[in-house]
């Protein structure tokens, strides 16, 4: 049987598909201004996409901010239980799950059986989330996919004192006009934002192996960031960004 | 229930409230803090009435007041300084936090509204000399009532002044034992009515309804709806939207650790003291303390864990306002004595002025499954 989860997250939309509890296929797609239409265009692809009908689909979980808007999925779930089952699916050795998404970055704590035991949440603040690395890229003309190079290539990172967005984005501008290497600045915004991260793992007092998901975790030098303030191991798989929807895959297997 | 509707229309527009009020010829006192001593009030005549934030932008409040003080204290600043509170006639401030301290200088000195007073009650409430010092500070202050009300408050006013709030507050209880009793019986957003209205709705009218809205929960079986049971901690929720979240989350708040809930209506004033200041004075010596006051070290500690064993609570949410150092301070330590007994916990921190966000309900749905 095939069951399908559907992740609707603030910048990209995600599906996936799971079939006899192996990883079936996944899609992603930009969620745009109506999170429903984003929700039925990344099923209908990710259908399209492994040549499967939608009636084959036995159920649906749906999950991220606009998972109520999925109005064709049998439940929805928050994505941060779909992030904790997900990570335990493709890695069932895992307990700490850092999520940086769009708009919010959680930490979660998970059991043996990879079950939630506890979880921290950003507050309705941008620090540390992928919006805050969107909004630098854009102060520094820099793509967003090329931060975690430039970062890489910094010698000395510059100190980004402020916690808020804005704030710390005027910061970066004065490091700006006084000339700071690019690199810097950016492997600067990394640790700043690796910093406001740690606070969460340190919350829910996240242990070993910890992996990463979330659009996030496709830059590099978030990942190198991250481990140096935690002092510990963090990978990220390739499916990261697609790791909610994976595990709304398998709650919907559960139904 | 009719007798619950008239609780949501009083707080749905309390200006016109207040006017009803006045057109009794009563005058509308506007206090902060559950430790108000309101019998006193009621007994000259007055109606006491607890002040809460329209909720409007803050502008003027911005000028008087750092970025660190909590969205009540800015909220009830802005509403006074555009004038939506003028139809008050003077303020008490017991001596709560900081931030409600030096806002009552800000407000004596910005806004007049005739009768202002200071209640400087004791912090420390576990001693003998603290209990004299409360029963001085009561006495003094129901002398600035009779001033201000023209009129002598005898022993007679005041024993039934506190009938009528001990009525108030037996029913409230009871309200809140037939929802721990029989969960969703009645909903968040209504028992939230039912203590704001109470708070400032006229108070014999409040002591007429609350029975009957008891009576009818009483004879209403438990319903179908499941849901895990909730206990929540902290200071004001003056957010209906935040128990429906609870509620659509999966959970039912049965019991409430909150200056807007159980801590205003806890405990009732002996009837039987001859000397109705010192019994007064007895309850608020004796009541659930909140983080403002102390009593010994671990006693919030120990209240929270009985609150949710009593109510066999599957978790605690605590629902702090930003900024409220009191209850942060005091957050840690409570979370400790309720994980010790494996009690699983989760903290949100809103604005006064905040709705219910998506966010919240990722929270608050994450942490009911989890449970």
């Amino acid at each position: 049987m095939i069951y399908a989860g559907i992740d609707i997250g603030s910048n990209t939309a995600k599906a996936a598909l799971i079939k006899n509890n192996k990883l079936f296929g996944t899609h992603v797609i930009s969620t745009g201004y109506n999170p429903l239409k984003a929700g039925i265009k990344v099923f209908k692809e990710v259908l399209e996409k492994i040549d499967i009908l939608k009636r084959n689909v036995t159920a649906i979980v749906s999950t991220g901010y606009g998972r109520a808007t999925v109005d064709f999925a049998d439940k929805t779930m928050t994505e941060i239980i779909c992030h904790g089952t997900g990570a335990h699916f493709m890695n069932s050795k895992v307990r700490g799950v850092i999520d940086i998404g769009g708009q919010d970055s959680k930490a979660i704590l998970l059991d043996k059986n990879g079950n939630i035991e506890n979880f921290a949440m950003n507050d309705k603040c941008a620090a540390g989330t992928g919006r805050f690395l969107e909004v630098m890229a854009h102060a520094l003309e820099v793509n967003l996919d090329q931060l975690g190079d430039f970062a890489n290539k910094a010698d000395s990172p510059s100190k980004i004192s402020s916690i808020c967005t804005v704030f710390a984005e005027s910061e970066v501008i004065s490091m700006i006009a006084a000339q700071h290497k690019r690199e810097n600045i950016i492997a600067g915004i990394h640790e700043s934002a690796a910093a406001r991260i740690a606070i969460l793992a340190a919350k829910v007092k996240i242990k070993e192996p910890v992996i990463m998901t979330g659009g996030v975790a496709k830059n590099k030098a978030m990942i190198a960031a991250l481990k140096k303030r935690l002092g510990c191991e963090i990978t990220a798989g390739k499916l990261s960004q697609e790791n909610g929807a994976i595990g709304a895959a398998v709650l919907a297997s559960r139904l | 229930m009719q007798e619950i509707k008239i609780f949501h229309a009083a707080i749905k527009d309390i200006p016109a409230m207040a006017l009803k009020i006045k057109a009794e010829n009563k005058k509308i006192i506007g206090h902060l803090c559950s430790y108000t001593p309101e019998e006193i009030i009621h007994a000259a005549g007055f109606h006491p009435f607890r002040l809460f934030s329209s909720k409007s932008d803050i502008v003027l409040a911005e000028n008087h007041l750092q970025a660190y003080c909590c969205s009540l204290v800015r909220g009830v600043l802005e509403d006074s300084l555009s004038g939506k509170l003028d139809f008050i006639d003077g303020t008490v401030f017991p001596h709560t936090c900081d931030s409600i301290q030096r806002l009552s200088d800000i407000w004596r000195m910005n806004k007049k509204y005739g009768f202002f007073a200071d209640v400087i009650l004791p912090v420390k409430l576990n001693t003998d000399s603290a209990r004299t010092y409360m029963i001085d500070v009561l006495t003094k202050f129901k002398k600035e009532v009779e001033t201000a009300a023209e009129t002598k408050i005898t022993d007679d006013d005041l024993n039934a002044s506190i009938k009528t709030f001990n009525l108030i507050r037996k029913n409230l209880s009871a309200i809140y034992a037939l929802q721990s009793q029989k969960p969703g019986i009645i909903k968040g957003s209504d028992l939230y009515a039912l203590v704001k209205g109470s708070m400032i709705m006229d108070k014999n009218e409040v002591a007429d309804l609350l029975p009957l809205i008891a009576d009818n929960l009483e004879k209403m079986d438990t319903p179908e709806t499941e849901g895990k049971r909730i206990v929540v901690s902290g200071s004001i929720c003056d957010s209906p939207d935040i128990y429906t979240a609870i509620e659509d989350a999966g959970g039912i708040v049965v019991g409430d650790d909150l200056c807007t809930g159980q801590r205003w209506f806890d405990g009732e004033i002996d009837e039987k003291n001859t000397n109705p200041v010192n019994a007064i004075a007895d309850r608020l010596m004796t009541r659930i303390i909140c983080p403002a006051k102390h009593k010994g070290t671990t006693l919030r500690g120990e209240n929270i864990v009985s609150l949710a064993k009593e109510n066999r609570a599957d978790g605690v949410i605590f629902i702090l306002l930003k900024f409220c150092d009191p209850h942060a301070f005091d957050y840690p330590w409570l979370k400790d004595f309720l994980e010790k007994e494996g009690i699983k916990t989760m903290l949100i921190e809103i604005d006064d002025q905040q709705q219910s966000s998506g966010q919240l309900s990722t929270r608050f749905e994450t942490f009911i499954h989890m449970i």
